[in-house]
């Protein structure tokens, strides 16, 4: 291939970042809504899920490399693009431009909400080094606290409202630019099923943080024997 | 032949591209069928504001007045679009008359687009044949791709698509809605295609199609109602194939 | 031998211009093509129907000599017939060509070039675009010339204006003078020749169907330096135009072929909704007057009769120069899918909408067959020595012009399609003469003094600075409208001697008011008011020429309607009796009874018409005054004849 011009560095960046979007973060999200929405079904199955997922190889080198760095450059990138253009929405009211402009709105505050959502779980549970059988308990606990009070359940409706919008509105981009869905009815349909299949995703959200606001419960770690 | 009603503008004006904008206000008697054009050749005739001061005419563009030659867009009342087609009686008074904010002052109502023949330039934006010399017909072409070809090529390079582009400023090198489409126009002729690749990996650099934020107030602003969004959806599949070939080909 | 590559200088971006640029680059020439504007934004993006050329592809019959002969005789035989004879030949080719360079033709169901029907053939010759035929055929040269901009042949000087030619001691063309509408800069440009293809005159009357930047002002300075100006009397109305408070827009005749009648209430100044108005009440006088055309009659035809229901018998409605074009009978889904485009032009530039209320119409100035004087150069087999740098070239050495700014083609009057066509002719046909004219100059540009471009500068930046000083009390832009309205009122379709004289005397009076001009604005940035007083200047000249030349032909012939030297032809004459008739003369008198009655009394009065008038109007500029002379035409290769359309 030879030598990357600056444009062409450019172009390829955004087309990563377009991409991380979907693969691995996009696709991470659904299993993450997925696996926490257990919590609806039961206790047992979610803590079997956490377990699962705290007993992987490698873990953490699986979630350095398809989590963290995905996401931080998703993030940066993501930043720096919503940093150019001058916002029109006022002048130019049409339904795409409210969706590019809430892309951009809900991306900040994704990011702000997964900083917060992170600090709460992710970064105690490698701090006190809660592994294995250990983690489950603990962050069942910190969800427990979590949804105690109105501002953490407010902070995680709105933070989920703006991932799920996030992720289907961007799997609408990614399609549209990738050249996926080209027609303007075809992409007028699929912005519809986007818009569906993110509310879906949100309403698994819903459920888990309504379900921990409801019952919360206190659980011990579970034993190597039972798994 | 006016009647007893009043036209109310608003204008801002600029003398120069470093000096600061003004507003004025002008009134004028009421024609049937005025159109801004008319209102400003009207102001030509009698270049008096509201409060009586006697000023320069207004410096605007205009040249076909059918709204197929592109000059005389201009943001009235807060929307881009062309001056020709506003017809008085249709709009809100006072109408308020800007110039496009995302091309270089020149003077008034006026702006200086060459980027935008510039970007044709870059792009190819043409047809390469071998001489102007009789060597028989063209390329036979199916009719149906030829009424898509015309839809793409009624572009008149106005500059309303790239006004109402949330990407597009002023500082930044993006292309924009009406070089994508033209690169569409020209990949899809059959003698154009031969320049594809060419025309793909310029708008796979800076300021390409990557920057699209797909807003898709260009298309609603499109005094021709090309289908923009589907062009630059079209050719960024063009691009993906385009990479792809890159990666794994070359 | 010369190490510099040819080089010259366009003005004006129109299909005339660009075909020129292309040609000419494609010879290894450099070109710097001058525009007031972008040249995509080029007046010629205005023509609708299409493009003329004898391909036959619907075994009708015709051919390039077809098309000849109805383009002679759609001009009454007032064109130089080689030149014709050789635009319709190259057509085809010329078609080939822009399907080529990917104009969006219309096309058939195999894939092909489609053709239609229009006025003044019984022929499908005209190859389309969608409504937009002009826009797409500039466009595919624009394209062309920019790629070889890109490849640094071709400099853009966009936002300039041309203001006359350099001429040096021995009168030859070595340049032009510009300036720069921008910063407001004076300066000259060297060159082996300057081509004018600057388009038509039709600001000179105001409001027209034509573009702002059609002004005829190149042309004029043109006819100042002493280049002479043919044909200025002709100028095309069309009938049906949209009337407009900035512009009078076309109204596409295929309304009326699609069942649009026209009509005038019957009661003066009737100001009541035309809906109810019934149908007795209204004066459908196309109709009338001509049962058997009805509302289709020949454009020239129609347009006498608007002007004659409004003017003299005060019928316009609501007192106005407006008539109904009226479609309302149709149905809405008929008219939506017929004329579906054209009809929104109407409702986007009117507000209201032609399939619930008439539209209201009326005559336009439309397209000049005259302009400024070119040569060519016949091959001796009634075609044109492509080689010959006489072609195109004004009696300015040096200067050439191209399109619609020059006079040969079009005759007395123009047939549809037929001047894009020319326009793109032109301007490729004349590009191996300008070659060949370089390769022969003794002199060149390189080696004439530089004061001669130095003194072209001063005396222009002295004249434009005197424009600038101007401050007396007209307002330039009233007194362009004025003049619009001297010429509209006295100079269009009914032409009177007595009104002629008049016009005259009025324009000389406009022209001591222009002495008491005041320059609107004295700033130095993008100022057009300067630019416009020295266009007005130069379009006083301008309506002199038209007025004068109107005044001196004594005759009806073509767009050129003076009812009182109507030669009155009767109603069953047949053109081809006067061909039997020349051909009988050679071999003897004439006696009456071989022709029909009173038809020999009348091929005597046309004979002796054309041997008087059958001339080019020559115009040139002699003590601030045009002073007419005539040339004969060429008429080698088709009998001139009495038109006549069934």
């Amino acid at each position: 291939m030879g030598t990357i011009t600056k444009g062409q560095a450019h172009f390829l960046l955004l087309k990563i970042h377009s991409l991380t979007g979907l693969v691995p973060i996009g696709v991470f999200l659904i299993i993450h809504l997925l696996i926490n929405s257990l919590r609806t079904v039961g206790v047992l199955p979610y803590q079997w899920s956490i377990d699962v997922i705290n007993n992987l190889p490698f873990l953490i080198w699986i979630e350095v490399f398809f989590i963290y760095i995905p996401l931080l450059f998703h993030s940066f990138m993501g930043f720096y693009i919503a940093w150019g253009g001058e916002k029109n929405l006022f002048r130019y009211p049409n339904p795409r431009n409210w969706m590019y402009t809430l892309q951009r709105v809900t991306g900040g505050v994704a990011f702000l909400f997964l900083a917060y959502h992170m600090g709460t779980t992710v970064a105690p549970k490698l701090w006190y080094g809660h592994h294995l059988f250990e983690a489950a308990p603990f962050l069942i606990d910190v969800m427990n606290q979590e949804f105690a009070t109105w501002t953490g359940r407010i902070i995680y409706l709105v933070g989920i409202l703006s991932v799920t919008f996030h992720f289907a509105n961007g799997l609408w981009g990614f399609c549209v630019s990738w050249g996926i869905i080209v027609g303007p009815k075809a992409q007028r349909n699929a912005s519809i099923v986007f818009m569906l299949f993110g509310g879906v995703l949100m309403v698994l959200g819903f459920a888990t943080v309504l379900e921990f606001s409801l019952h919360p419960v206190n659980v011990e770690p579970t034993f190597k024997g039972t798994f | 032949m006016p009647d007893d009603k009043i036209i109310r503008l608003k204008i801002k004006r600029q003398d120069q591209p470093d000096t600061k904008p003004y507003w004025q206000e002008i009134e004028l008697p009421h024609k049937p069928r005025a159109n801004v054009i008319s209102c400003l050749m009207d102001i030509q005739m009698n270049p008096v504001t509201r409060d009586g001061q006697k000023v320069t005419p207004v410096v605007w563009e205009c040249n076909c007045l059918e709204e197929v030659c592109g000059s005389c867009t201009m943001v009235i009342n807060g929307k881009v679009r062309q001056s020709c087609t506003a017809l008085v009686d249709a709009l809100p008074q006072p109408i308020v008359l800007e110039p496009m904010s995302k091309f270089p002052m020149v003077r008034d109502l006026q702006v200086d687009r060459t980027r935008m023949f510039e970007n044709l330039k870059k792009v190819k934006a043409w047809v390469h044949i071998d001489g102007t010399y009789d060597i028989g017909e063209g390329p036979v072409i199916p009719e149906k791709q030829r009424a898509k070809a015309y839809l793409l090529s009624e572009c008149m390079t106005c500059g309303c698509c790239l006004e109402a582009c949330p990407q597009f400023t002023k500082d930044n090198d993006f292309m924009g809605a009406s070089t994508f489409s033209q690169v569409r126009l020209f990949n899809m002729h059959p003698t154009g295609a031969m320049e594809s690749e060419e025309r793909l990996e310029t708008i796979m650099g800076e300021g390409g199609i990557a920057d699209c934020g797909n807003a898709q107030s260009c298309v609603e602003v499109c005094p021709k109602k090309i289908p923009l969004t589907e062009s630059i959806a079209e050719v960024g599949g063009e691009t993906t194939l385009q990479l792809l070939k890159n990666l794994l080909l070359k | 031998m010369r190490k510099q590559r040819p080089s010259y200088i366009v003005i004006g971006g129109g299909l005339a211009g660009l075909a020129a640029t292309m040609k000419l680059c494609e010879d290894k020439a450099k070109v710097t093509l001058v525009s007031y504007q972008p040249v995509k934004r080029s007046h010629s993006v205005c023509a609708q129907g299409g493009i003329n050329a004898a391909i036959d592809t619907k075994g009708e019959g015709d051919s390039p000599e077809m098309h000849f002969y109805d383009t002679v005789k759609g001009g009454d035989f007032l064109a130089n017939q080689p030149l014709v004879r050789d635009m319709c030949h190259q057509a085809p080719a010329i078609i080939r060509l822009m399907d080529r360079l990917g104009v969006a033709f219309n096309r058939t169901p195999e894939g092909h070039l489609e053709f239609r029907r229009f006025g003044g053939t019984l022929y499908s010759r005209t190859a389309f675009a969608g409504a937009t035929t002009g826009q797409q055929l500039l466009y595919a040269l624009d394209e062309q010339v920019r790629r070889y901009e890109h490849d640094g042949q071709v400099k853009k000087l966009e936002w300039h204006e041309y203001l006359s030619a350099v001429l040096d001691s021995e009168n030859i063309c070595r340049g032009a003078v510009l300036h720069d509408l921008r910063t407001g800069e004076i300066f000259t440009v060297k060159g082996d020749a300057v081509v004018l293809a600057t388009g038509g005159p039709s600001q000179v009357y105001g409001k027209t169907t034509g573009s702002t930047v059609c002004n005829g002002v190149a042309t004029t300075s043109a006819y100042l330096q002493g280049a002479k100006y043919a044909n200025g009397e002709f100028i095309q109305v069309h009938p049906t135009a949209i009337p407009g408070q900035d512009k009078l827009r076309l109204m596409s005749e295929s309304a009326r072929g699609e069942g649009g009648r026209i009509w005038v209430p019957k009661k003066a100044n009737d100001s009541r909704d035309p809906l109810t108005i019934p149908e007795e009440e209204r004066y459908y006088f196309l109709e009338e007057n001509h049962p058997r055309f009805g509302n289709l009659v020949p454009r020239d035809v129609a347009s006498r009769e608007i002007h004659d229901v409004v003017y003299n018998k005060k019928l316009g409605v609501g007192g106005q120069a407006m008539v109904y074009l009226d479609l309302t009978h149709q149905s809405a889904g008929f008219l939506e899918h017929r004329l579906g485009g054209i009809l929104d032009i109407y409702s986007k530039f009117t507000g209201e909408d032609p399939k619930k209320v008439p539209m209201k119409i009326f005559p336009a100035v439309h397209y000049s067959m005259g302009g400024i004087w070119t040569d060519y150069e016949d091959d001796g087999n009634g075609l044109i020595d492509h080689q010959s740098p006489r072609n195109q070239m004004t009696s300015i050495q040096g200067l050439y012009a191209a399109g619609e700014c020059d006079y040969q083609f079009h005759g007395a009057n123009r047939l549809g399609a037929n001047s894009l066509l020319s326009c793109i002719y032109t301007g490729l046909m004349m590009g191996p003469g300008l070659i060949s004219y370089s390769q022969n100059l003794r002199a060149h540009f390189e080696d004439v003094p530089s004061t001669v471009f130095d003194q072209a500068r001063d005396q222009w930046q002295e004249r434009m600075q005197g424009f600038r000083q101007m401050n007396g009390k007209e307002n330039p832009y009233v007194l362009h409208q004025d003049m619009g309205n001297i010429l509209l009122a006295n100079v269009l379709i009914v032409r009177e001697n007595s009104k002629l004289e008049k016009a005259l005397t009025e324009i000389n009076d406009l022209e001591t008011r222009f002495k008491d001009v005041q320059c609107l604005d004295t700033t130095h940035w993008s100022n057009p008011a300067p630019s416009m007083i020295q266009q007005l200047h130069c379009q006083i000249q301008l309506a002199k020429i038209i007025t004068r030349g109107a005044l001196i032909r004594n005759e009806f012939r073509g767009a050129h309607y003076k009812p009182e030297f109507d030669l009155n032809q009767p109603k069953d004459f047949d053109p081809h009796e006067y061909v039997e008739y020349i051909e009988k003369k050679q071999y003897g008198e004439i006696q009456e009874e071989e022709f029909p009655s009173g038809h020999v009394a009348y091929m005597k009065r046309f004979e002796e018409c054309n041997e008087r008038w059958l001339k080019t109007t020559i115009a040139e500029h002699k003590n601030n005054q045009p002073e007419i002379s005539f040339e004969e035409v060429n008429t080698s290769l088709v009998q001139p004849r009495p038109r006549k359309y069934d």
